[in-house]
């Protein structure tokens, strides 16, 4: 793993900060979540004691009840919400249904339904509050129905069909009847019978409540609608069934058949209790009462409404929301309270307050939106500067390596070394490969001029050994002692040999010191010392080839001419007899380039960059010849004591290696 | 009366195989580890030869001063220069300061004789009148092999003994190239292509320091060198 990725994954760490943040968020989510919940219990229980002992505004009860009536009466009496058969129990409708006589608007299989009757005759019915109305939908068994007469006198017996009476309290108690007949299919119109100033009799169309018959596979259906400011405590509705017109009635329903008094109540709230409730709505709330059994009897809502709380989420904030909403969090949450009658002993019915998230919500939106913000700035931050800094050491470390690198291949010839003046610790290195380096570059210094420097200790003992040996000779020696001495001779003259060969490279360093630069033609020159080596060097072919005109440059001859022997000496060496050694001469843009070609092995690439160095040979097994590996070194100390450069190469499909020199003409 | 060789080194082993060496051929041989001990030995009585180290004891370049002074001395006498080092023979030129000739010390005994013994035959030969069977002459060139001596134009060119032997054993067949190896078994000596070719430019500078338009001592680029007899042509 590079240290650029490295760092960039620690600059990614960074990203815990806006992690963090969303956790953060969640708690404040939760705090406020249950801060919320007690503050909206608290506006419950506020409610539903404002609400206490109103059982007039929960179940229209007659104010006379309380509380002065309340006072007389022992307090165990029970309250009035106590079930009976008959009682009515309204469910809360969602909208107004369409008085068209089909039950398409109202809930469909709904649990409040209330059958009453037996055997044939029987009927069932659905009730319900919509704002101020109470509407009624009656589910009649009948095989017979009958309509009344059309166009006849309602009060006339023999034009009697099938009635249905509504029998209710008005709110001061007033008994009233209103019934209604259909002569066929559609609207109808509730009636009440009122008696005159003489007894005279007669039939007043009750507008307020208005109902719809339609036909239905057991009977018929009728919907009525009916202001709840009419009515009462109580309500019933009675079933006149006829077999024929004007026949007698079978009655049955929740009427007393005889005086059409009501025998249960209508359980339903109040129209104020809406309008009551709605004194407290804000949007997003939502209340609603229920009766002791759990039976919403008045709701006030403004769910829906948005909170106009701050402006509308930007894209930013609802991205951030997706990654700190945990599911469930747009849930509204609800609190719920217990209404009491006057004296706190008994319930009456419960408050319940449901608030949408929205609220605080967009507050949490806010911060969370503000603080990822600005973590997630402070991330990018981090990241951007940590990649620079990243780069930056990527690239000073390359340039150290680079630095390196070229040092190792300059002969340890260390003058600068990149970084070294920087003060942190990568400088500390660069310094240590400095001096390291520095100290390499002696040490090969010392090296290089080891051979001459031996050479020339070694020649003074060398020097007494010799003309001791020669003394020796001069005497009187036995025979065998001739032997030895000879030997001992011819051993001296070896490391003479030896000694010669070891200080070539000083030699030619002085030479190249002291030579004589004149401008020549390098043409017959090297023509001339071809020629000498096709004699030297009988087992190899040479060809030669120059380009046309003279060939100026600016140099030693001799040193030029030594620099080709080495050359050659080096491609005789490194090929096998019979084969052909190519020198050739060629003009480059102010350069001569002269190449030597050898077959033979390829050079390795390890070779390559050390061919030119002091005392390094590649030579396969041992020779009969001295080697120092100096003579590529005397080749490249008289290149660049041309200003030119040496450099070796693989001939294409590795058929040998090429030497070449260029020197600036 | 046997002559008097004075050795002045400061190795006292290639000193003593130097002085038996001289003994048994006959010499009387003086010899001495430094200047101060030489000099003032001299001053009493002067050797006819000197053989003389470049580097006495503490002093890198003491011979060269021991030169000077034994040249105040006398001019004629003949001095032969040792040396551990081939670079010497660069940084100094030795015959500037008068001496004869110039070797390193992996010169055999028996060449260093050889060249101790020409050395008094060239003293003798200058004493007595010219020979003329021993001269070549060659062009502008004469070559006196009797008095180890050369002229160009008839001004007496002062070459070294191996310089002197160089020169002859290339005038005495013009034309012909001849290499380095050969060069160097007519001088004597044993040195390597670098030395050689120092001492041939030495040659040719010694030449054009008495007639700039000299060439006739030519290279042969990979083979060798040649004299060329440029008036005959």
């Amino acid at each position: 793993m590079s240290l650029r990725l490295k760092l960039l994954l620690l600059a990614a760490a960074t990203l815990v900060l806006p992690w963090a943040g969303c956790r953060y968020a969640q708690e404040m989510e939760s705090a406020l979540r249950e801060g919320e919940q007690d503050s909206l219990l608290a506006v419950a229980q506020t409610i539903a004691a404002s609400l206490q002992g109103r059982g007039d505004l929960l179940y229209r009860e007659p104010p006379a009840r309380n509380p002065a009536a309340a006072a007389d009466e022992p307090p165990s009496t029970p309250p009035p919400p106590a079930a009976g058969p008959y009682d009515l129990r309204p469910i809360l409708l969602p909208a107004a249904p369409f008085i068209d006589g089909y039950p398409d608007e109202w809930p469909q299989h709904s649990s409040a339904w209330q059958s009453f009757g037996r055997g044939p005759h029987h009927f069932a019915i659905l009730s319900g509050v919509f704002e101020r109305m109470l509407y009624v939908l009656l589910d009649v068994h009948d095989r017979h129905f009958v309509f009344d007469a059309p166009g006849a006198n309602a009060l006339d017996p023999q034009t009697f069909g099938d009635r249905v009476w509504l029998g209710f309290d008005a709110p001061d108690g007033t008994p009233n009847q209103v019934f209604l007949a259909a002569a066929g299919p559609g609207s109808i119109t509730g009636r009440r019978i009122l008696t005159g100033e003489y007894g005279q009799q007669s039939a007043v169309v009750e507008p307020r409540i208005i109902g719809a018959w339609q036909p239905a596979p057991q009977g018929y259906r009728m919907e009525l609608r009916v202001p709840l400011s009419m009515l009462g405590e109580h309500f019933g509705v009675l079933i006149d069934d006829r077999d024929a017109r004007g026949a007698l009635p079978v009655s049955y329903g929740t009427l007393h058949s005889d005086t059409l008094q009501p025998a249960g109540r209508l359980i339903a709230a109040s129209p104020e209790l809406t309008g009551y409730l709605a004194r407290f709505i804000q949007p997003g709330l939502r209340l609603s009462v229920a009766a002791t059994d759990g039976r919403p009897l008045a709701r006030a809502d403004a769910l829906d409404e948005r909170a106009t709380l701050g402006p509308q989420r930007g894209i930013l904030a609802q991205l951030y929301r997706r990654f700190v909403d945990r599911p469930g969090a747009h849930q509204p949450i609800d609190a719920a309270a217990s209404i009491y009658d006057l004296e706190r002993r008994q319930v009456i019915g419960s408050l319940q307050v449901t608030q949408t998230q929205d609220r605080w919500l967009t507050l949490r939106d806010r911060a969370l939106t503000r603080m990822l913000n600005k973590t997630l700035i402070i991330s990018a931050a981090a990241v951007i500067a940590i990649v620079w800094f990243a780069g930056r050491l990527a690239l000073r470390l390359s340039r150290l390596r680079a630095a390196s690198e070229s040092a190792l291949t300059r002969d340890g010839l260390v003058t600068t070394f990149a970084e070294t003046h920087a003060r942190d610790e990568l400088g500390d290195v660069a310094r240590a490969f400095s001096r390291l380096l520095g100290r390499l570059g002696e040490y090969t210094s010392y090296l290089r001029t080891l051979a001459g420097k031996l050479a020339h200790e070694i020649r003074t003992p060398l020097t007494i050994v010799r003309s001791s040996l020669e003394n020796l000779e001069a005497e009187r020696l036995s025979d065998s002692a001739g032997v030895y001495l000879a030997r001992a001779r011819e051993g001296t003259e070896r490391l003479n040999a030896i000694l010669l060969a070891m200080g070539a490279a000083t030699r030619v360093e002085e030479a190249i010191g002291s030579a004589e630069r004149l401008r020549f033609d390098l043409g017959p020159v090297i023509v001339s010392a071809v020629s000498a080596y096709r004699m030297a060097f009988a087992q190899r072919r040479f060809t030669m080839a120059l380009p046309d005109g003279p060939l100026w440059i600016q140099g030693a001859p001799d040193l030029l001419v030594q620099l080709l022997d080495k050359l050659i000496e080096n491609a005789v060496d490194f090929s096998a007899p019979g084969a052909t050694i190519l020198v050739r001469l060629r003009h480059e843009p102010e350069t001569l380039v002269l190449e030597v070609d050898n077959p033979g092995p390829p050079l390795s690439a390890a070779t390559q960059g050390r061919l030119f160095e002091s005392l390094w040979q590649s030579r396969p097994g041992p020779d009969s010849r001295l080697h120092f590996g100096l003579g590529l070194y005397i080749v490249r100390l008289i290149a660049e004591s041309h200003g030119g450069s040496v450099c070796a190469s693989s001939l294409p499909e590795d058929a040998g290696a090429r030497f070449t020199v260029r020197l600036p003409a | 009366m046997k002559r008097m060789v004075a050795i002045v080194e400061d190795e006292p082993a290639i000193r003593d195989n130097y002085a038996a060496a001289f003994a048994r051929e006959g010499y009387l041989v003086r010899t001495y580890a430094n200047r101060a001990l030489a000099m003032s030995a001299f001053s009493a009585r002067l050797p006819d030869l000197a053989v003389i180290d470049i580097k006495l004891d503490e002093e890198p370049e003491g011979g060269f001063e021991l030169c000077r002074q034994l040249r105040a001395l006398s001019a004629e006498l003949p001095i032969i220069f040792l040396t551990a080092r081939d670079s010497e023979l660069d940084a100094v030129s030795g015959l500037r300061l008068g001496a004869d000739d110039f070797l390193t010390k992996d010169l055999s005994l028996a060449h260093l004789i050889a060249r101790v013994n020409a050395l008094f035959r060239r003293v003798e030969a200058l004493r007595r009148p010219l020979a003329a069977a021993q001269v070549v002459r060659r062009g502008a060139l004469t070559l006196d092999s009797e008095r180890m001596q050369v002229q160009w134009n008839g001004q007496v060119v002062l070459l070294s003994l191996t310089e002197f032997w160089i020169v002859h054993a290339l005038a005495r067949h013009p034309g012909h190239v001849k290499n380095r190896q050969q060069l160097m078994e007519a001088a004597s000596v044993v040195l390597d292509d670098n030395t050689i070719t120092s001492h041939v430019k030495r040659i040719r500078r010694k030449f054009q320091s008495l007639d700039a338009s000299f060439d006739a001592l030519q290279t042969v680029y990979g083979m060798g060198y040649r004299w060329v007899d440029s008036v005959q042509g």
